[in-house]
């Protein structure tokens, strides 16, 4: 029987690519769409099972088949006096403040680093590089590397509020290239004309900036804020070994995991962190939208900075 | 002139075109427009340079430098002793097999999560940027399936759990559902099998995103030129669609290749402790404490991410990728 599992999954992986490769996009669409789908219920089907398994009644296992559908109580268990709620609850908050810091820190420098890339300097490719690389660096490296630095320079993690500095240090060192580009492809599309009228009437270079600049690029400044802080709140491997006794929201969560024995409300509070995190895409994508309607029509939330006029309608669907 | 010429003559053509585009939008995947901001004093530059440049230096650099410098220094009870040098924590590496085969083991399973992404991750960009004619879709999809990327990364590996386990969503269906099996099967959770799947379902998105953004912008007329000349589909698809879609493959290729290497809470969680990835060993050694031999483990698997990523970049014939 394992042989006929081998087959269908090989096939389920060939023929859509042998379907992209052989056929012109009008004959392959149909099985595209249908690979689509599978796709969506691949990246999507475990959190919809955790879902449902969370919205169990008193009796609910961590496993199929659900009991008591549907039932809030392993939601209202995050709200019980038990020692692992009341932790979460204080992961939950700490872990709010955090992320708001670091979203300020990441729309700050997101802000000068954008306007530092308007114009060629000095080391501008190494520091293009040094923000790719803070993108590409596996989590836990950057945190061994800080708890060693830490160690070194003597300062006890997570104790007194020096001990919450490595924590934004490295949250922040991820979210930056997110913020970054979101700066980029803002000022891609930006018109500088304005800032020169600004300056030729003699208004200053603060004057300028504040006065001009800033109030055509605020939206980007903002979205690359919320950025840093959705990817904050969820940031896990990068916080693991510098944090020390402040346990974030998804530490908390690891600890769950792997210390105590399981039960739902594990899957409960994966889900409160999915709705949360849904919640700030929607509120990014509603910002960028706002961007998008006062400049031009071109596609915002990608962040990437391609070129927004090769995304126009004509060249998407000139197929 | 017959067919068969003019149908040469269209394909270079085509080929001329990819080369062009390829030339213009080298950089496409990440451009640097250096050009849009006004002129500006070397003080007013360094201001705008220095915040980021000194954070990255502090909590990126430094770490880094950081790894490199503790593999080489002595080991002390809770620690190390700073320009204390020695090569014990390599020597000690070296010594039990169980590195060289877990770095091994972590190298493969790279590899094969990585061919898995370009293997599922190339034909859902392809059906994104150009199987969807509407742009306002395009984007909404777009973004649809980039969602699950923002949650939390602990969430997502948990959500595994309920699915692969005995009596998980998989097994529930085999054997109670549609009856294929009498037994569930128990190498599901806690195997290489399930570790791969949730690693591809973790990283597929950094393979999607850049072909996306590749195949997206794309220009049409060359696609055209050769179909209009009487190219096959799948000479199209090699001929201009592959050659132009390579930056957004060896972007993703990186991407996943080094994030998987460094991998860590996935194998501990779903492997259930008993199967070992270097980040897991990395993580044993410095809870032992026995930080220069950690380091050491870090140093090089460092060293295998570069390598690996010399190498892609070496035979992808492309110039500038980024």
């Amino acid at each position: 029987m394992t042989w006929l599992w081998y087959i269908i999954g090989v096939a389920i992986l060939v023929i859509p690519f042998a379907a992209m490769v052989l056929l012109p996009i009008q004959r392959s669409k149909p099985v595209l769409t249908v690979y689509f789908l599978l796709f969506v219920v691949f990246m999507y089907g475990p959190m919809v099972a955790m879902a449902v398994l969370s919205l169990q009644g008193t009796t609910g296992s961590m496993t199929l088949p659900a009991k008591e559908l549907f039932s809030f109580h392993w939601y209202s268990e995050l709200n019980s006096s038990m020692s692992v709620m009341v932790a979460v609850r204080e992961g939950i908050g700490k872990s709010l403040w955090l992320s708001l810091i670091v979203a300020v820190i990441t729309a700050v420098l997101s802000l000068t680093l954008g306007m530092a890339f308007r114009r060629q300097f000095r080391g501008s490719g190494a520091l293009f590089y040094a923000i790719l690389l803070s993108l590409m660096t596996p989590g836990l490296l950057l945190s061994l590397g800080l708890s060693f630095l830490l160690y070194y320079v003597g300062i006890q993690k997570g104790e007194g509020t020096i001990g919450y500095l490595p924590i934004i240090g490295v949250q922040t060192v991820w979210a930056l290239p997110f913020g970054f580009l979101v700066m980029m492809s803002i000022f891609n599309r930006y018109d500088a004309r304005a800032e020169e009228a600004a300056r030729d009437l003699g208004a200053s270079n603060v004057t300028t900036f504040r006065e001009v600049t800033l109030p055509l690029i605020w939206t980007g400044v903002f979205g690359a804020g919320l950025f840093g802080f959705t990817l904050a709140l969820n940031e896990f491997e990068r916080t693991f070994l510098v944090s020390g006794t402040i346990n974030t929201l998804p530490l908390q969560l690891y600890i769950i995991t792997t210390a105590s024995v399981l039960r739902p409300y594990v899957y409960s509070l994966g889900v409160v962190t999915i709705l949360l995190s849904f919640l700030l895409i929607a509120l990014f994508l509603v910002v960028s939208g706002l961007t998008g309607r006062k400049k031009t029509r071109a596609v915002e939330e990608d962040g990437s900075g391609v070129d927004a006029p090769s995304m126009t309608p004509a060249a998407a669907s000139g197929d | 002139m017959s067919s068969d010429d003019a149908k040469h003559a269209a394909l270079e053509e085509a080929k001329r075109e990819v080369e062009e585009a390829e030339s213009l939008t080298g950089g496409s995947a990440v451009a640097v427009h250096a050009t849009t901001g006004p002129r500006r004093t070397p003080l007013v530059t360094l201001a705008w340079v220095a915040p980021g440049t000194i954070w990255l230096l502090l909590f990126l650099i430094a770490p880094l430098v950081m790894i490199v410098l503790v593999s080489v220094w002595q080991k002390t009870p809770v620690g190390f002793e700073p320009f204390a040098f020695t090569t014990e924590g390599y020597t000690k590496l070296f010594q039990t097999p169980v590195y060289l085969d877990t770095l091994k083991d972590t190298i493969i399973r790279a590899l094969v999560v990585t061919g898995l992404c370009i293997l599922i991750g190339y034909p859902i960009a392809y059906f994104l940027a150009r199987g969807v004619k509407s742009i306002r879709y395009q984007i909404a999809l777009f973004v649809f399936v980039l969602a699950p990327f923002w949650v939390a990364y602990v969430v997502r590996i948990v959500a595994w759990l309920p699915v692969l386990g005995r009596q998980g969503v998989i097994n529930y269906f085999l054997v109670e559902v549609i009856g294929v099996r009498a037994e569930p099967i128990d190498a599901l959770l806690y195997s290489n099998f399930a570790i791969i799947l949730a690693l591809v379902q973790l990283y597929v998105l950094f393979m999607v995103t850049p072909i996306f953004f590749q195949l997206a912008t794309l220009d049409n007329s060359a696609i055209e030129a050769a179909r209009d000349l009487g190219a096959t589909p799948a000479k199209v698809f090699r001929e201009v669609i592959l050659p132009l879609s390579l930056p957004g493959v060896l972007i993703g290729c990186i991407f996943v290749f080094v994030l998987v290497m460094g991998e860590f809470a996935t194998v501990r969680l779903i492997g259930g402790g008993t199967i070992q990835s270097v980040g897991t060993l990395v993580y044993d050694y410095y809870k032992l404490p026995d930080l220069p031999t950690a380091a050491a483990g870090a140093t090089i698997l460092v060293a295998v991410m570069t390598i690996g990523v010399a190498i892609l970049l070496r035979f992808s014939k492309i110039r500038e990728v980024v």
